[in-house]
């Protein structure tokens, strides 16, 4: 695990300076009426799709902050946005 | 043996003798010697023994390409006797020998041949399987290579790291590496060169020959001197590029040198561009006897003779495949020694200006001739020179026969850095078609020749490198310089030498003994490509990871496939590159932890220390383990220990509030101003991933504590969970910035009453009550009353600064009541017994809130503040037969289980043992434990099972419900 990823108040830095924060799903859905399926889609079911992720990162080792970003599963690598995505 | 007259091209410094000694025999080298030279100037010409057959073996390479030189130096095993420098007074020794390396009683080896056939290890000696342990001892024992000290006798800086920063690193500092290091430098960049000989140049270091009316070896030192006295590049010699990583994280190391400190260094470096100029290597002839010490590649003869002005032989035949290969011959034969002829793999394509030298110097020239077979038992004795068909042979008497196939290239960091190769047949090189963003090659791994072409490589590579770093170059000028140039010159695609089905054994790998029949039977069985046969034949597996075979086994296989060579595909190069030993990778070993702010007084007071979390902490206060006396003191006296790890946060802003609401599983809205309020975190599975206290200290502000070990996580955690709601609040972590002490046992009041002028009266300072006194000479104190060990305590939260004043002054103020401090090993105890749980010992990933029976802290009707862990809890309320948390007493006469002990029923596992201890305050053994709900009512007959040492332990206990000491809690109130 050796590539980088940007901090938006670090900038570029080592892979091993942040924590993994899962893709980006949206915020949870009310609790109020939520069903089973809901929550465990929520919880549970990732889509994993192989390619280009939004993710959150966690600035761990430095500044701190929790920010998304683009990366290709497939190569590890941070991406620019798609443009299909936006 | 005597040196040649010195040249300017020589290493070695005549006038530094340097002494050493080797399998016990004394001998002298000089300054700049390898340690392989050394011994090829002491006349060692048999160095090693090979792994399987133990044949005898000697220097091939001069850059550690095969494990021919594998030596052990001054205890240590595996060293590349070429790539280490001789120093005074070095012990080298033989490996793998049974006796010597020049008489080997295992030698019957190489006549056993027939019974150790291409996966033979897979097949023999597994029948029955009883004997395989038996065999398996003795294969190692005769395959072994060297043996590892036991007792390494290391200094501290014996392995370092080094971390430099440097926008282009450049792999090899030959002319490429050279030159590209210049004009990136030149352009701004800072600039690491990786070089693993003692010396930059590469081929500019022996070559005389001149291009453009110069000598390419002045050339050399032109250059050489131009990147040395560059201040923008540091040259790293004798150091090793491992793996080229993702996003161009490079990592190598660096071999020390007698003036080097340490023995090797650990290297890593993430520049923005990389540039790889390794070059090229020779590969082996593959034909009979190939490896009898006296067979050498080309350029390890001329390197013998122009650097360390040593004969490599008296009567040399070559069998070469390029130009250096003539060159290395008429090298040899200006120094005296005798060749006799030149076998040319090639009928076209040489130079005509060295085959007229080679006329004039009376050296016969068979162009289309290869060696087929080696002769001589122990060393070389003569050569058979056969035309490529085999159909014409002729034999010669020597004792130096030089054998290439001609170049290949090193191209393991474009392979692990993921640059696409393909096998290009006009030079029949692996050339990368696609490189990744920020990589460049330069240099003769192209398959460029021409050393003004492969200068000019190396500065297009510089210029690209500096371009991506944001300076200003003209590429194009340099593209068309180097198109202008002469291409790449064709390879020799020769698999092998004619006639190689006759022989017995032509290796194709040095280091496990693979050889051309390996590889057919291989073939045979179907293991013919050589991913397949290089596992199954055992190639390329061994210390020099395919350094040799890498580029001759995919040919042979290819052919007998009978596939051309256009179907050649490259393998997959796995890091280490080059193999460091292995305390470079693992590093100096600093053990990095915090000391809490009294440590120096609980060190004093009799404190064993350990490790916890990142923390050393007092475990014990005595040698008694099971701290009768620490226990004693918390339930009859008073005790303080030292909680200072314990996660300490302030937590402030408009939105505070919000945040505590959601990441908290109880209702945070009301805490009474004074008061604590005790609640858990959980995730999104219900699980408790935290517990602590809250108390409100302001308008939106708060102070709350965490576990020690999830200080670290706490703010992220906070930030994580509001991460969409962009709430106004603000964490600041005092963990390391407020020193405490819990202050526990009956007398625990008197204590702080002599040290305080705060009203600490149960009615003034309530159980649960939260207050900021003055201690001492006024020493600010947050005040809790809490009871984690199941007696009146007060935990007090301080600056760190006063830790020892504060730790002092109680223990003063203690004295009369026979206070003593107590470590983890006695709260674990007092807390167990109290049935107070501990974050990962009586938790785990499959038990939540409510499996704990602590689901009165959920605040069930709040679905609006998405409180985390709220909807596992519903959707798990009539789950069942789930993990529940019991607690246990040992049936009279049984011992104490250790935690972790499994709880089983019939032959089902049902449950473990979270924590057990005995207790003396309540006679008998306790613990807690989880178990599956059928087995969790009060006075249900569990059994506990314990292999300890093969001591097995089938225990039998009953569930009793926890707390064991004091269950209505009247002394935490008193």
């Amino acid at each position: 695990m050796s590539y980088t990823i940007t901090c938006p108040v670090c900038g570029k830095r080592d892979l091993y300076e942040f924590r993994f924060g899962n893709e980006e799903r949206g915020p949870a859905p009310k609790q109020d009426g939520l069903t089973l399926e809901e929550f465990n889609d929520q919880v549970q079911m990732h889509t994993a799709i192989g390619g280009p992720q939004e993710e959150w990162w966690c600035h761990r080792d430095g500044c701190g902050v929790w920010f998304r970003t683009w990366r290709d599963t497939v190569t590890g690598r941070e991406v620019e946005k798609p443009e299909a995505a936006s | 043996m005597k040196r040649l007259a010195a040249r300017p091209t020589n290493k070695i410094d005549r006038s530094t003798p340097l002494s050493f000694t080797w399998a016990g025999r004394k001998m002298t080298g000089m300054a700049g010697d390898s340690v392989a030279t050394a011994l090829f100037a002491n006349e060692v010409k048999i160095v090693s023994r090979s792994l399987k057959y133990h044949r005898p073996r000697g220097l091939y390479s001069l850059d550690g390409e095969s494990s021919n030189t594998l030596v052990n130096i001054n205890g240590e095993p595996n060293c590349r006797a070429e790539t280490v420098l001789l120093q005074e007074g070095m012990k080298v020794e033989p490996q793998n020998t049974a006796f010597d390396a020049e008489f080997d009683p295992m030698g019957f080896m190489d006549y056993m041949d027939g019974q150790m056939e291409a996966g033979f290890y897979y097949k023999k000696f597994h029948k029955p399987a009883a004997l395989w342990p038996f065999f398996q001892n003795r294969i190692r024992e005769a395959a072994g290579v060297g043996r590892a000290d036991t007792h390494p006798h290391y200094h501290e800086h014996d392995f370092q790291e080094l971390y430099p920063n440097a926008e282009v690193v450049v792999i090899g500092g030959g002319p490429a590496g050279m030159s590209a290091a210049l004009s990136a430098a030149e352009a701004g960049c800072r600039v690491v060169l990786f070089e693993g000989r003692p010396n930059l140049g590469g081929f500019y270091d022996w070559r005389t020959r001149e291009y453009d009316g110069e000598e390419l070896t002045k050339r050399g030192s032109g250059l050489v001197s131009k990147v040395n006295s560059n201040k923008s590049i540091r040259v790293l010699a004798n150091a090793f590029v491992m793996n080229v990583n993702g996003d161009n994280l490079v990592t190598g190391f660096q071999i020390g040198t007698g003036s080097d400190p340490f023995i090797q260094r650990y290297i890593e470096i993430r520049p923005e561009s990389v540039i790889v100029a390794t070059g090229c290597i020779e590969r082996a002839l593959v034909c009979e006897n190939n490896e009898r010490p006296g067979v050498m590649q080309a350029g390890c003869a001329l390197r013998l003779v122009r650097q360390y002005g040593l004969k490599p032989g008296e009567k040399a035949v070559y069998s070469i495949a390029d130009d250096l290969g003539i060159e290395s011959a008429l090298g040899l034969a200006e120094a005296g020694i005798d060749v006799l002829a030149v076998a040319d793999a090639r009928t076209e394509g040489a130079d005509p200006e060295l085959t007229a030298a080679l006329e004039e110097a009376g050296i016969a020239y068979y162009d289309g001739w290869a060696a087929s077979a080696i002769k001589g038992s122990k060393l070389v004795k003569g050569v058979t020179l056969a035309t490529l068909d085999g159909t014409l042979d002729t034999d010669f008497d020597c004792d130096l026969v030089v054998a290439s196939a001609g170049q290949t290239p090193l191209t393991g960091p474009l392979s692990t850095v993921n640059a696409k190769l393909a096998f290009d047949l006009h030079t029949g090189f692996f050339l990368p078609q696609e490189m990744p963003p920020r990589v460049h090659a330069a240099g003769r791994l192209l398959g460029l020749t021409d050393p003004k072409a492969i200068e000019a490589s190396g500065r297009l590579a510089g210029l690209k490198a500096a371009a991506e770093n944001g300076a200003e170059t003209d590429i194009e000028k340099a593209e068309g310089e180097l198109e202008g140039l002469p291409g790449p010159a064709r390879g020799c695609l020769l698999a092998h030498g004619p006639n190689i089905g006759l022989g017995r054994k032509a290796f194709i790998c040095f280091d496990e003994d693979g050889t051309y029949k390996t590889a057919k039977q291989s073939a045979d069985q179907s293991f013919d490509v050589p991913e397949l046969a290089k596992r199954f034949g055992g190639f390329g597996l061994g210390p020099s990871q395919g350094g040799i075979p890498n580029h001759n086994l995919p040919l042979i296989l290819a052919e007998i496939r009978g596939d051309g060579p256009e179907s050649l595909k490259p393998t997959t190069v796995r890091a280490p590159i080059v193999p460091p030993l292995i305390q470079t990778v693992a590093g100096p070993g600093h053990d990095i932890f915090k000391r809490t702010p009294m440590e120096a007084e609980q060190l004093a007071q009799g404190g064993l220390l350990r490790r916890v979390g990142v923390w050393k902490r007092a475990r014990y206060f005595s040698e008694d383990l099971t701290c009768a006396e620490e226990i004693s003191a918390v339930r009859n006296g008073v005790g303080m220990i030292d909680v200072s790890t314990l996660g300490k946060f302030k937590l402030f802003g408009p939105d505070a509030q919000k945040a505590l609401q959601r990441c908290y599983i109880s209702d945070m809205s009301k805490i009474p101003e004074g008061k604590l309020k005790y609640s858990a975190m959980l995730n999104d599975d219900g699980c408790i991933v935290d517990d602590g206290v809250i108390t409100q200290v302001g308008p939106n502000e708060y102070y709350l504590t965490a576990s020690t070990g999830r200080a670290g996580g706490t703010i992220e955690w906070f930030r994580y969970h509001t991460r969409y709601e962009g709430w106004d609040f603000h964490m600041v972590n005092l963990t390391d910035g407020l020193a405490a002490i819990n202050l526990a046992g009956p007398k625990s009041r008197d204590v702080l009453a002599k040290v305080t002028e705060a009203d600490l009266a149960t009615e003034a300072f309530p159980y649960m009550g939260y207050r900021e006194i003055e201690v001492g000479d006024g020493v600010p104190v947050k005040a809790m009353r809490l009871g984690f060990v199941g007696e009146l305590s007060y935990e007090l939260h301080f600056p760190a600064s006063y830790g020892a004043y504060v730790w002092n002054l109680l223990a003063e103020a203690g004295a009369e009541f026979d206070i003593r401090p107590f470590g983890l090993e006695a709260q674990f105890v007092c807390r167990l017994e109290k049935g107070h749980v501990i974050i990962g010992q009586e938790t785990e990933q499959r038990v939540n809130l409510r499996d704990l029976g602590m689901s009165f802290l959920w605040a069930k009707n709040d679905t609006e503040s998405g409180k985390i862990g709220a909807p596992a809890l519903r959707f798990t309320a009539e789950a069942e037969n789930r993990f529940k948390l019991i607690g246990f007493t040992m049936n009279d006469g049984e011992p104490t289980p250790g935690d972790g002990s499994v709880i089983f029923r019939g032959d089902d596992i049902k449950g473990f043992v979270c924590s057990a201890r005995y207790s003396r305050t309540l006679e008998k053994s306790i613990g807690m434990a989880i178990v599956r709900e059928e087995l969790s009512a009060p006075g249900q007959k569990i059994r506990i099972y314990q292999n300890d040492r093969n001591n097995p332990l089938n225990m039998g206990a009953v569930v009793t419900p926890a707390p064991f000491y004091d269950p209505e809690g009247l002394k935490l109130k008193s």
